[in-house]
């Protein structure tokens, strides 16, 4: 196992992030990636009691909604199986919004504050306490920190030749990050080699990038390009961190009970 | 995590890992086979509806002179200086 890591951005914002990682082995990218969707733990409501619900719904649906509704969740402050308590009072004519959930704790807020969670009309009333719980995607998929995690191989092209000049070229699609590697072949003029490239840039089309050329694809060995998005309980780098620390505690704890 | 030995000799041990799946075990199984002295390592999950034996069981064949317990304790702590390394590279690029 490669133990020097290389990291490196190419896309970065708070809720959505790429980022390659070199000198990785696919069990532990596979299980990072899995400890990103399963066992990072976010705040979700879980119980529900309704004062009054005269929606065209029944509370077994408003419940799986209000379930859906992303929670920030500082991981610092709360441990698993703790509980915050909500509570949302909204009456018709109006929509109710996840927006309109109040919390009895600052730091557990709605994440996302135009969630519709139903439609009252005159004369009907939504009003009810709830109890979030943090738990692990493991447990429901309302838990989740991570949606959309993923990760590919990173892709190095080769230009081999020359397409067919009499020939229209078909599109050859690729999605993902290439590695620059033909910079004098490529389309755009700044092309350097070894520069990192999303092919949406190209609309992941290599006839784009290299017009007239024939090219292979090659996956670099050991490279992952890792796509990470979150539902805004906490950052995608809380993320990562998250999930690695959960692999490691969970060696940590291996190591110890062998040595006994 | 609950450990339960199923077999244990001088350089065969098979043992289940209650309460973990695949996230942890491919990762220490990756490990294992990169540690030194382990000849041979898998693990063996069942799915959830199979029902039975749903925990994982480890299996770690080891070379001669090398205790398969100590093997797994080295492979843990592979895996733990593995996590510090990459932490500190994925800060490091922030």
């Amino acid at each position: 196992m490669a133990e020097d890591f290389e990291v490196e951005f190419i896309e970065r914002e708070d809720r959505k992030a790429r980022f390659l990682v070199r000198g990785m082995t696919p069990a532990v990218a596979n299980g990072i990636r899995r400890a990103m969707v399963a066992d990072v733990p976010t705040f979700s409501v879980d119980t529900v009691r309704f004062v009054e619900n005269s929606s065209v719904m029944f509370d077994e649906m408003i419940g799986l909604r209000l379930g859906l509704v992303p929670l920030t969740t500082p991981l610092d402050d709360f441990e698993e199986g703790d509980v915050v308590t909500l509570a949302l009072d909204v009456e018709g004519p109006a929509t109710a919004y996840s927006g309109d959930i109040e919390s009895s704790d600052e730091l557990v807020q709605p994440a996302e504050l135009n969630v519709p969670i139903i439609e009252l009309k005159e004369g009907q009333r939504l009003q009810l306490e709830a109890d979030a719980v943090l738990g692990s995607g493991k447990a429901h998929a309302k838990h989740q920190g991570g949606v959309a995690v993923g990760y590919r191989h990173l892709h190095r092209v080769e230009v081999v030749g020359d397409a067919n000049e009499f020939e229209e070229q078909e599109p050859n699609i690729l999605r993902g990050v290439i590695e620059e590697a033909a910079a004098e072949h490529a389309a755009d003029e700044s092309a350097e080699d070894g520069a990192l490239v999303p092919t949406s840039e190209f609309d992941n089309d290599l006839t784009k990038r290299y017009p007239g050329k024939d090219v292979e694809v090659h996956d670099v060995p050991g490279a992952f390009v890792f796509h990470v998005e979150t539902d805004g309980s906490f950052t995608v780098e809380e993320l990562v961190r998250r999930a690695v620390e959960s692999i490691s505690d969970r060696a940590a704890e291996l190591e110890e009970k062998v040595a006994i | 995590m609950e450990l339960r030995v199923i077999d244990k000799t001088d350089e065969e041990l098979r043992l289940e890992i209650a309460g973990e799946d695949h996230t942890f075990m491919n990762v220490i199984k990756g490990a294992l086979l990169e540690t030194s002295g382990v000849a041979a390592a898998t693990y063996d999950v069942n799915p959830e509806q199979s029902g039975g034996q749903t925990d994982p069981i480890l299996s770690v064949k080891t070379e001669p002179g090398t205790d398969p317990l100590d093997a797994l304790a080295d492979a843990s702590r592979r895996v733990q200086d593995l996590s510090t390394n990459f932490t500190s590279a994925f800060e490091a690029a922030l």
